[in-house]
């Protein structure tokens, strides 16, 4: 999960890090209690933000007034601004770039730092160094203080953060160290082990999420049986709706889908063996939008523990209620390639389900082969459809 | 259990804290891995089967009682746990595969760790001269399959984890396979993110890594999709232009790695680079 920048800030002053004094502006209602001058910095995740008229600065309560009506109305790299950073100016000496994140070439954290902070860090020149975790501080040779870097490091580690980026980290004309920004990413992985974790769902940074994305990821929270729609994206222009299920097997089918000329419709993947209602819940999202000339569900024919007969079933479910729901005939084409524990039972009860257009696949049949089968179906389906309608 | 062992692994030992004394299907359960080597001797490694925020501690212990391979099946391990558990490991000259790895096997030397092959193993992995390395576990059963029905066969399949931070990589496995007399040439599956498929292409170019290997790179879709969202492994995410599986393609390619566009001209390329 990626921060906003007041969050990650906040993670930061529990630290022991210093950061300007500051105030969350919600609404133009809302009563400053930070002295003039300020910086009004919108709160968005994409980055960036400078050059997309994210920050202002504002010497008076006119400005200030006329800057958060701006703020609050603005739309920055398709995110809409909700909240405000207000914060105090501070008086520069010196700035820096500094950033903890891990790395699969030293397979540890990695510390990198500029002499120079602020936008258009990419073309400066920086050093990196590997961070060891059982002796984070051997072998770094920075121009920041120790008792920083400590708590930096101490930071990056307890909060289990994927990625700390302070640009800039500046030298005050008092000396003192302060982080002027916080990019922090946190690691989904270790949310069971902090409870203090209480931010807000969002979703990629950049993006504006679809009625499909937020419903798809509705079906993980509260049921952690399986993982299903977490991971799910809607694709624009397809036209093949997709259930997959694999990390691995999800990527090659859909690149071999595209390879094909298929277009696929969304991205999702469910694994972990899900329990049947959330298979059914998934199945309703990725057909619930027009257009929809082919269904592929496709996942290894080698599955290890997930519960094909179980899985299916759901599917058949979701189908079912979809179709019912939606008012439109689910006649299109729609291709099946799993396997795995009961598979034989679900091939079996797919068998005498009548009302659909079934592809049955199983070992016999590659993820290509798969992929190439679904997308001429779907080619053929659209082709008929067009030649009905005109 | 009875996957591995009906397969061919001795298993020694079954370490669960609070079970001690008790014994599942004749092998003897303790409390600690120290007390179970006391008991039984020396053991080559460990498989571990203990829930994701457990697995640091798991490793850690394992380490201190001496052992040098551990395979961690559990996925979603936190990364910075794995990052200690790595730096661990190289302190004490111990390997780690995984973590989320599906798990090790050995068709010549009947060995099966972890719940590769799923409830049968001879189906999919029918033995031969090609070594299967993969991030995904469903993948390393694709692949099997996939060189089966093609008149190949397996010497050894692993799946190495989609993590950040792998204990076992790419070229950490392939550098073993060298000294192997059964494998002639390996396959190797990818996806976006990180670095260690373009590690592969280094040690290719360099001669260090001799015996063909055949790559499999997925997630070119994913660049229609939003920048920085993880694709189902942990490790398969893009940061501007890192990661991209066009790249490592284009690198693995330039090394010498014959690159396979779909799964099904595996086999036709490694028949070819085996020649």
């Amino acid at each position: 999960m990626i921060l906003y920048e007041h969050e990650g800030k906040k993670i930061f002053q529990d630290a022991g890090i210093s950061i300007p004094n500051g105030q969350i502006v919600t609404t133009t209602a809302d009563s400053l209690s930070i002295p003039f001058p300020v910086v009004l910095k919108a709160q968005v995740l994409s980055g960036k933000r400078a050059d997309a008229g994210g920050i202002l600065f504002a010497k008076d309560k006119a400005e200030y007034d006329a800057g958060i009506v701006t703020l609050l109305q603005a739309t920055i790299n398709k995110e809409k601004v909700e909240q405000v950073l207000v914060e105090e100016m501070v008086d520069i000496k010196k700035e820096y770039y500094v950033s903890l994140t891990y790395d699969t070439s030293f397979r540890q954290p990695i510390l990198t730092f500029s002499e120079s902070g602020g936008t258009g860090i990419e073309n400066r020149k920086s050093e990196v160094f590997p961070i060891n975790p059982l002796d984070p501080l051997a072998g770094l040779t920075t121009p920041f203080e120790e008792s920083f870097l400590k708590q930096l490091i101490a930071a990056f580690f307890e909060a289990d953060a994927l990625l700390m980026e302070i640009n800039p980290l500046v030298v005050t004309s008092k000396g003192e160290w302060v982080a002027l920004d916080a990019k922090v990413k946190l690691d989904d992985f270790a949310k069971p082990r902090h409870k203090e974790w209480d931010y807000s769902p969002r979703s990629a940074p950049g993006h504006n999420p679809t009625k499909g994305e937020i419903e798809a990821k509705k079906i993980d929270e509260g049921d952690y049986r399986g993982t299903a729609g977490s991971s799910y994206f809607d694709i624009e222009g397809g036209d093949i709706a997709v259930l997959s299920s694999g990390g691995g097997v999800s990527l090659t089918a859909l690149d071999s889908l595209i390879n094909y000329g298929g277009k696929p419709a969304n991205f999702t993947e469910y694994s972990g063996n899900p329990p049947k209602e959330k298979v059914a819940k998934l199945t309703k999202v990725v057909l619930d939008k027009p257009n929809i000339n082919g269904l592929w569900v496709i996942g290894t024919v080698v599955a290890n523990f997930t519960d094909i007969y179980v899985t299916l079933s759901g599917f058949i479910e979701g189908l079912k209620e979809t179709e019912k729901l939606l008012g439109s005939k689910f006649d299109f084409p729609i291709v099946i390639r799993r396997g795995g524990p009961r598979v034989e039972e679900a091939y079996e009860m797919l068998r005498g389900v009548k009302d659909f257009d079934l592809h049955l696949q199983g070992e016999e049949t590659s993820i290509a082969q798969s992929a190439k089968i679904m997308a001429e179906l779907a080619r053929e389906y659209a082709e008929k459809k067009g030649e009905n309608q005109s | 259990m009875p996957r591995m062992t009906s397969y061919g692994t001795q298993i020694v030992a079954g370490v669960t804290p609070g079970k001690g004394g008790q014994e599942v299907e004749g092998v003897p359960v303790f409390n600690t891995i120290k007390e179970a080597i006391e008991a039984v001797g020396e053991v080559d490694g460990t498989v571990q089967f203990v829930p994701p925020l457990f697995v640091k501690g798991a490793v850690k212990e394992a380490i201190e009682a001496g052992l040098k391979f551990i395979l961690i099946s559990a996925e979603k391990v936190p990364t910075s746990d794995e990052a200690f558990m790595y730096a661990m490991a190289q302190e004490s000259g111990a390997s780690i595969i995984g973590p989320n790895s599906v798990g090790l096997l050995s068709t010549h030397n009947r060995i099966r760790l972890g719940l590769i092959g799923g409830s049968d193993p001879e189906k999919v992995f029918v033995p031969g001269e090609i070594a299967i390395v993969s991030k995904s576990g469903s993948m390393t059963a694709e692949i099997g399959l996939h060189l089966k029905n093609n008149g190949l066969g397996t010497s050894w399949a692993v799946g190495i984890g989609g993590d950040i931070i792998e204990g076992t990589d790419f070229v950490d496995f392939l550098l073993e396979l060298e000294d192997d007399p059964e494998t002639k040439a390996s396959v190797i599956f990818g996806e976006l993110g990180g670095t260690y498929e373009e590690k592969v292409g280094e040690f290719v170019k360099q001669g260090k890594i001799k015996k063909p290997v055949v790559a499999l790179i997925a997630g070119d879709f994913t660049t229609k999709l939003p920048n920085e969202v993880q694709f189902g492994h942990a490790g398969a995410i893009i940061e501007g232009e890192r990661g991209l599986p066009e790249y490592k393609r284009k690198l693995l390619e330039e090394s010498g790695v014959s690159v396979a566009k779909s799964i099904d001209e595996i086999a036709p390329l490694l028949k070819t680079a085996m020649e």
